[in-house]
């Protein structure tokens, strides 16, 4: 009982010093009430992929962010999660809870040996062979014809007992759990003795290992957790998509995932979320608004999208969550963040 | 009768034709402190980096507690009981003094890998933390950030995540350097503290420091040993003062 309360203690001071990431998550689980009453369904469609992008985001923050590892290969291990229904259901397997087994074992199983090598190396290196490894495997499954090999496969939605994906509110509410138990370890993980190492480890690796532990081995933890977290946001990607294919682990998402961290705020739990809002919704808004002044322009908004990113990174110190914290005048988001404060 | 608790025993290290460290071979005793010195470019901190695990000799070995060492990488020397200070000040600069304190006392506990408790929460490592700092008197700095501190204090803060490992062996590479007059002595005061209750390896240019703390000194010229005693037999050996004043 003592340690149930406990428990209960710890979530409740976690809550309590990250309430932009929890107002965030407590918001997607409001929405679909907003979205019934609005009448804008189609919204729900982006909610869920804002959701989806914002954990595999979240995921890579652990190491890019919190673990100074600047991986640009991560896409890969979202496609390999995708590609666990996919490959599934080719050899008949439907049970949506097999599909997120396979892809925590095969990610967590990848991401071991791709962070066994990459690890060794680090700055501009590390960024080269983590792409490297996600190009490898983009390029393998192009030329897996038996899985679709180009043009990828459709798939059913995994199934998940009582939970029947294709009602679109248990689709949505799969997801928004996903990204709440994400973000509840996420935030046990980064303030844990573990976590506080990670951070230190990007601080200064020489004076860890001068305390006598080996920084390898904590990167290498900290690239599994968050490789598998990428994965479980690649299997709902697919039963979300009904459609796998390997344009899903293209290096451009591995960039988008980055751009979505650091206009967030690096080394926050809000960040990556806030981030991925921020970045669909202007994907999702910019050409409709740009269509509404210049219609023969609209499909040029990225000419405003980049210039708008560029803003958020070169005046907003520590991206959207800096600002909220500037803004708020605290730095609750910066407070389990290793860096300029 | 006093016990080695270093022991070197032929090493030689090039890189390419420059020959840094050329079959050196010495014992850094029990509870002494032992003053590494020699002109720049000696090999001091080629020396140290061998000793630390940082570079491997091409040959020789290094031996704590009579146990060779040799092909151990620098976490497994430190949990054997080497610890180190850097030449330019190592700790987490974007932690305060105090989560530098919890890092550290985390470390040592072996305590690294849990997942689940804040870890800059809790009493019990903020304790352990404190006892760290007071080695140094950094408790009232505690809530500072470490980028924030003085250049002195970064100093004796690393000299605190070095001790916090209980090492055997303590590598002090230029306490001293960059510190003004009173920073060194706050140093020397603090080294004086340690006497006697390990063995300490010091790389020192303030020569004044190295007699006033070195129970022995080994000097150092091109890679190799070319005199080893007491403060006074060094400042008396013809050796010595050939190499540090020139042969006219």
């Amino acid at each position: 009982m003592s340690a149930i309360r406990d428990f209960i203690g710890l979530v409740g001071d976690g809550v309590k010093a990250n309430q932009t990431l929890w107002l965030l998550v407590f918001g997607f689980a409001l929405f679909p009430i907003f979205s019934y009453f609005a009448d804008l369904p189609f919204w729900n469609d982006v909610a869920m992929r804002i959701m989806l992008l914002g954990m595999a985001a979240m995921g890579l923050n652990l190491v890019l962010g919190y673990g100074g590892m600047v991986s640009f290969g991560h896409a890969a291990f979202i496609g390999i999660g995708a590609y666990c229904v996919g490959i599934s259901q080719f050899y008949g397997i439907s049970n949506g809870w097999a599909h997120l087994g396979f892809s925590i074992v095969t990610c967590g199983l990848a991401g071991l040996v791709i962070g066994y090598l990459a690890l060794r190396t680090s700055g501009i290196y590390f960024i080269m062979i983590t792409l490297a490894f996600a190009q490898m495997l983009f390029f393998l499954f192009v030329s897996l014809e038996a899985y679709g090999g180009d043009d990828g496969m459709s798939v059913d939605r995994g199934e998940f007992g009582f939970i029947d994906l294709y009602d679109p509110l248990r689709l949505y509410f799969l997801i928004w759990c996903a990204l709440a138990l994400v973000s509840l370890a996420l935030m046990f993980i980064v303030r844990s003795r573990f976590g506080v190492t990670l951070r230190a480890i990007k601080s200064n690796e020489s004076r860890i290992e001068a305390m006598g532990l080996s920084p390898l081995r904590f990167k290498m933890v900290g690239y599994v957790i968050s490789a598998v977290i990428c994965g479980i946001a690649g299997t709902l990607f697919a039963s979300w998509q009904e459609y796998v294919s390997p344009d899903i682990m293209h290096w451009t998402r591995s960039g988008e995932l980055m751009i979505i961290i650091i206009l967030g705020g690096l080394a926050t739990l809000a960040g990556p979320l806030l981030g991925a809002i921020v970045f669909l919704l202007l994907e999702e808004s910019l050409p409709m608004l740009l269509g509404a002044v210049a219609p023969a322009y609209a499909e040029n908004w990225m000419i405003i999208f980049g210039p708008l990113l560029i803003m958020v990174v070169l005046f907003g110190r520590g991206g959207l969550t800096g600002i909220i914290d500037r803004l708020s005048g605290t730095r609750g988001n910066a407070d389990h963040k290793a860096g300029p404060r | 009768m006093s016990r080695a608790v270093l022991e070197l025993q032929g090493l030689n290290k090039s890189f390419g034709a420059l020959h840094a460290t050329r079959d050196l071979s010495f014992c850094v005793n029990a509870g002494e402190i032992h003053a590494l010195i020699g002109p720049n470019g000696a090999g001091k901190t080629t020396l140290i980096q061998q000793i630390y695990g940082a570079l491997k000799p091409d040959t020789g070995h290094v031996l704590l507690n009579g146990k060779d060492i040799t092909s151990l990488p620098v976490p497994g020397r430190v949990r054997a009981g080497i610890g180190r200070s850097f030449q330019i000040s190592n700790v987490l600069m974007d932690f305060t003094v105090l989560e530098n304190g919890i890092i550290a006392e985390q470390a040592r506990l072996g305590q690294s890998f849990r997942f689940l408790r804040p870890a800059f929460d809790d009493p019990d490592l903020i304790a352990g933390a404190r006892k760290i700092l007071a080695r140094v008197g950094l408790n009232d700095r505690a809530d500072q950030r470490v980028g924030d501190l003085a250049h002195g204090e970064r100093r004796m803060l690393e000299l605190a995540l070095a001790l916090a490992t209980a090492p055997q062996l303590l590598l002090l590479d230029e306490p001293m350097a960059g510190a003004g007059p009173e920073e060194s002595q706050r140093m020397s005061q603090i080294i004086e503290t340690l006497r006697g209750k390990l063995a300490i390896l010091l790389i020192e240019h303030d020569m004044d420091a190295v007699f006033r703390l070195a129970d022995r000194i080994t000097v150092l010229v091109e890679g190799a040993v070319i005199a080893s005693g007491t403060a006074d037999e060094i400042s008396n050996s013809a050796a010595v003062q050939t190499a540090y004043l020139g042969s006219e």
